[in-house]
């Protein structure tokens, strides 16, 4: 879903410092507040399955797996609450067969992969690397019984060919439901029976799907073996060593496509006879550009990442920079170079970047409705209900509104009392952007008459998109926003009253720490919340 | 967990007891002594055909929507009713026509929402009973069901596969891949339970392997089946560990490893398989083409249970072919009934090649595969201008492998939903005493329409 078509960026991003990871203000937590609500055992989801394949074997030829889903915005989220179909089923086995058949036809590759070159399936080092290969799979050591089974079925279904009795191991053990979902068990607190605590290896994968989206190394594996993530320092150093990798780069700029929404983005149709510039070129461009803001935050400046609603900076290619009729020195159809915007312009962060205002538009005009819905739900985390089931919500020009603009249109409409309530928080923040038309080049005009671009955020008055990011770069609620937003993504669920305070302590921190997004992302995992879970329902007679 | 074991082993001895499906053309030494198809055991099809965003709304739907035309309703009921504009597209193929019902489910008070067409419209049309109030979430059009849908129940029956198991108990497919929402209904309309939506397959490649590209019981297929056995037993000492609701989450996904093995293991799959197909993104292009497909294989029994999700509910699919720029769920709040009125018809013929295809893959016995289905086609609400469930439209099409008149109209303003699935399941040969749920129950059918 999320297309990667953007490798001349390594080139710019090549030049950037290397990553020293960021101090925190305090240490990591000692103690702190847990939450007891219930989730279920998740399944791995496309992503990680995959990232799963490749650090087994390498690269592979891709493979086709049941698509993720992303209710509540994130694909953890689906991967919890939808589970795997028959077909899902089918095709992860269509998956592991073709995977396996491409590496064990290689002699080379398989050898490598086992380490020697067996010459029956009794030979030691055919079962030594069942039980390496168990553990990287598992993401724990295999007990003796599962080492058992493999090496007995690759005995089994050896055909006289040793190869293809591991390769028949291999296949099964990457079926096992130990592989393909996250069972959690962990062990009793000895000091609350009503909660279990995740053993070092259920936190290791924790740590990494959340981290890296793939699942621990054999660096991360051993330095579990060797208790170090039973020790604070420990753990600290195997999250700096997270951290510094490049697949941690990456699963932030994932997380980040799935909290600003870019999946819609990569659906949205702008009339085509009314906005012929949309080409693909400036709808890759403008998904590239709102990534490379987010590394800028994140990674290059760790920076406040409210600036992501504020900042007067972007990342364009000469497309962009045409189209937002900007100067870019140096920028290129392929080269992204960055470009200071004017401090009393109203492009300010995402919100004034062409994904943001292309997606909450409408085919052939702009919706000031959608882009404030977008403010206040994905920036504030508020809630705004969907329009009554029995209200016409069309704005066609009745007569005598022929020579109205939008806004004016929408303002009339508003009268309608069942209307006004909620239209009256979304629309007011969206009239900020209508100098931005659906495409989000600029405008001076709707319909031939004057824009008037001045609105409101929850009551606050506001001159123009300018305005907004001026006030969002400040704003306490910014920040709590984040935080539920990566909870539900860590978790992979929607917070309840159950996680209110650990969601408190985690958004304190987050200020303290001056909205650094890599010392969040430290303190959610260093957090004694992350480690343990509630106790089993009770159990039944299976 | 034993018991699964053994059931699977008896599903195993009985697939390989006997041809599971049979080579196109069908032999007829196999049907020797046989008057007829059903006797042979292939037995009835049914399927589910799911249309976006309902009708184009006329006064039926309610006084804000009065101005529309109805050119839905025929003019006439019983047999040879008057033929409407809508319906035109599929009128070579005698539909029934069952109109005036609506939802008779309750509408519990809380969570708000639940009333929405979208949601209770949808829930009753495709499974006779209300959302799921626990987990319903208006603002985020988060919502699950608290049954299986038809073609799931239909498939599960123990009945309707009790001589003679497909390879696939069920498929689902989908044509346009435009989504309201990239989750929960929206992107699916079989479930095989709360909680568990089955997204349908939109490549036409993917189908055409699922079809066409099934293991046949040869060593290799049998070796992938035999580590699934390791698979299962290795699953056990997770299963032990878990509690209630995980340990039924993994049975399922238990289930359904069995069904992948129960499949490796098949003997004798022979089915003609036509060319390769190429995916197109026009919705009437690659309608036909899973059109084609699916009578080929239904007609080698590869599934007996299907559904065909056309476009997705509250579609935010694109008409550019009928010059509409903006997408559909929009174009019906805009309450352009023009647009409205040249998708729905598009639809319906989408619907009346589907049809078509069916209808000219005969057997021998000179049945055609739509003799031998029951198609119910529906939509998730009346009209989407004011998300109306008054006047739901519904079809049942195809003769049911005998056990459906067809061409007759039948009116019942106001009549309860779940009646028509009575109906259906009935003319399935599945007796059902009573069908429907939460305020929706009835023991009633349509009689005119059981043969």
């Amino acid at each position: 879903m999320f297309a990667r078509a953007w490798a001349p960026l390594a080139l710019l991003l090549a030049c950037s410092e290397p990553f020293e990871h960021p101090r925190a203000t305090t240490a990591s937590a000692a103690e702190g507040a847990i939450s007891r609500a219930e989730a279920g055992m998740t399944r791995l989801t496309a992503r990680q399955y995959r990232a799963v394949l490749l650090e087994l074997f390498g690269e592979t030829a891709p493979v086709a797996l049941q698509e993720d889903t992303y209710p509540y915005l994130f694909a953890t989220v689906g991967a919890r609450s939808e589970p795997l179909t028959e077909s899902g089923v089918q095709l992860i086995e269509e998956a592991v067969d073709a995977v396996t058949a491409e590496v064990f036809a290689d002699p080379a590759r398989r050898e490598a992969l086992v380490g020697c070159a067996p010459t029956s399936v009794d030979d030691p080092c055919a079962a030594r690397f069942l039980t390496d290969f168990g553990r990287r799979a598992y993401r724990r050591p295999l007990s003796a019984e599962e080492a058992a089974r493999w090496t007995t079925l690759a005995s089994a279904l050896s055909e006289g060919d040793v190869w293809t009795g591991l390769r028949s191991a291999v296949a099964g053990i990457l079926q096992s439901p130990w592989v393909v979902y996250r069972p959690e068990l962990g062990t009793p607190d000895p000091a609350d029976p009503s909660l279990h605590r995740l053993t070092d290896w259920e936190l290791a994968t924790r740590l990494s799907f959340l981290l890296w989206e793939a699942p621990p190394d054999r660096t991360l594996l051993d330095a579990v073996a060797a208790g170090q993530l039973s020790t604070a320092e420990g753990l600290n150093a195997q999250v700096d060593r997270l951290l510094g990798d490049e697949r941690a780069r990456e699963a932030t700029e994932a997380f980040f496509e799935q909290y600003l929404d870019l999946g819609r983005f990569d659906r949205a149709a702008p009339d085509p006879a009314t906005f012929p510039a949309f080409t693909p070129t400036l709808r890759a461009a403008m998904r590239n550009e709102t990534l490379l803001l987010v590394d800028d935050l994140v990674w290059r400046q760790q920076a406040d990442i409210r600036g992501l609603w504020s900042a007067r900076r972007a990342f364009v290619n000469s497309e962009l920079a045409a189209h937002y009729g900007i100067e870019a020195n140096g920028a290129s159809a392929i080269a992204y170079v960055p470009v200071d915007l004017p401090a009393d312009g109203q492009r300010a962060g995402i919100l004034g970047l062409g994904a943001f205002l292309t997606m909450n538009a409408h085919a052939t005009a702009t919706s000031p409705t959608l882009r404030g819905k977008y403010v206040l739900e994905r920036v504030l985390c508020s809630v705004v209900p969907p329009p009554p089931a029995n209200v016409a919500t069309e704005l066609e020009a009745e007569p005598g509104e022929e020579a109205l603009t939008l806004r004016e249109r929408l303002d009339q409409h508003r009268a309608d009392p069942a209307c006004a309530g909620c239209h009256g928080l979304m629309d007011p923040p969206g009239y900020l952007f209508e100098h931005f038309d659906p495409i989000g080049a600029w405008r001076d005009t709707d319909n031939g008459q004057p824009i008037d671009a001045s609105g409101a955020l929850l009551g606050t008055e506001l001159a123009d998109a300018g305005a907004l990011g001026a006030l969002l770069s400040t704003d306490d609620r910014v920040g709590p926003c984040m935080v539920k937003q990566l909870y539900r993504h860590a978790h992979g669920r929607l917070n309840g009253d159950e996680d209110a305070a650990v969601l408190d302590e985690l958004s304190a921190g987050f200020d303290a720490d001056g909205y650094n997004y890599l010392l969040l992302l430290r303190r959610l995992v260093t957090h004694p919340s992350f480690r343990v879970i509630p106790a089993p329902a009770a159990e039944v007679a299976p | 967990m034993m018991p699964r074991l053994s059931r699977r082993t008896v599903l195993r001895g009985l697939a390989r007891g006997a041809p599971v499906a049979l080579a196109l053309p069908l032999l007829d030494a196999m049907l020797t002594g046989r008057a007829r198809a059903d006797e042979a055991g292939l037995g009835p099809i049914y399927g589910t055909f799911f249309w976006a965003n309902g009708l184009p709304w006329h006064a039926g739907h309610g006084s804000a929507q009065a101005g529309g035309t109805d050119l839905w309703t025929p003019a006439t009921t019983g047999a040879d009713y008057a033929v409407s504009d809508l319906l035109s597209p599929l009128a070579a193929h005698a539909p029934n026509v069952i109109s005036g019902l609506t939802p008779w489910t309750e509408i519990p008070a809380s969570p708000d929402g639940q009333s929405d067409g979208h949601m209770r419209g949808f829930m009753v049309a495709m499974t006779s009973d209300r959302p799921r109030s626990e987990g319903f979430d208006h603002p985020s059009h988060t919502l699950t069901c608290l049954r299986p849908t038809l073609d799931q129940v239909i498939a599960e029956d123990p009945r309707f596969y009790a001589t003679f198991p497909s390879p696939y108990k069920s498929l689902q497919l989908g044509i346009s891949t435009a989504r309201f929402h990239d989750y929960g209904h929206w992107n699916a309309i079989s479930y095989a339970g709360p909680d568990a939506p089955i997204p349908p397959v939109t490549d036409p490649s993917r189908l055409y392997d699922m079809l066409f590209g099934i293991s046949t019981g040869d060593a290799e297929a049998g070796r992938r089946a035999r580590l699934l056995d390791a698979v299962l037993e290795d699953a056990q000492s997770l299963r032990g560990k878990l509690g209630v609701t995980d340990r039924q989450r993994l049975d399922d996904h238990l289930e359904h490893l069995y069904e992948v093995q129960r499949r490796l293991d098949l003997g004798d799959i022979t089915c003609a398989s036509p060319a390769p197909p190429s995916s197109s993104a026009d919705l009437f292009t690659q309608t036909n083409t899973f059109a084609e497909l699916l009578a080929m294989g239904l007609s080698c029994n590869i599934t007996r249970s299907f559904s065909f999700m056309l476009a997705s509910p509250a579609s935010t699919h694109v008409f550019s072919e009928l010059g509409v720029v903006t997408d559909m769920h929009t174009v019906c709040h805009n309450g352009d009934w023009t647009a409205v009125y040249n998708i729905t018809a598009l639809q319906m013929r989408c619907l009346g090649v589907l049809l078509d295809h069916f209808a000219a893959a005969v057997d021998p016995t000179g049945r055609s595969v739509l003799d031998r289905s029951l198609i119910y086609a529906a939509s998730e609400y009346g009209e989407g201008y004011q998300h109306a469930v008054a006047e739901m439209p519904i079809l049942l099409c195809g003769g049911a492998n005998g056990g459906l008149n067809r061409g007759i109209h039948v009116r019942e303003a106001g009549g309860n939903l779940s009646k028509a699935h009575v109906t259906l399941l009935r003319a399935l040969g599945l007796e059902t005493a009573s069908y429907g749920f939460n305020g929706g129950e009835t023991t009633e059918d349509f009689a005119e329409l059981l043969a």
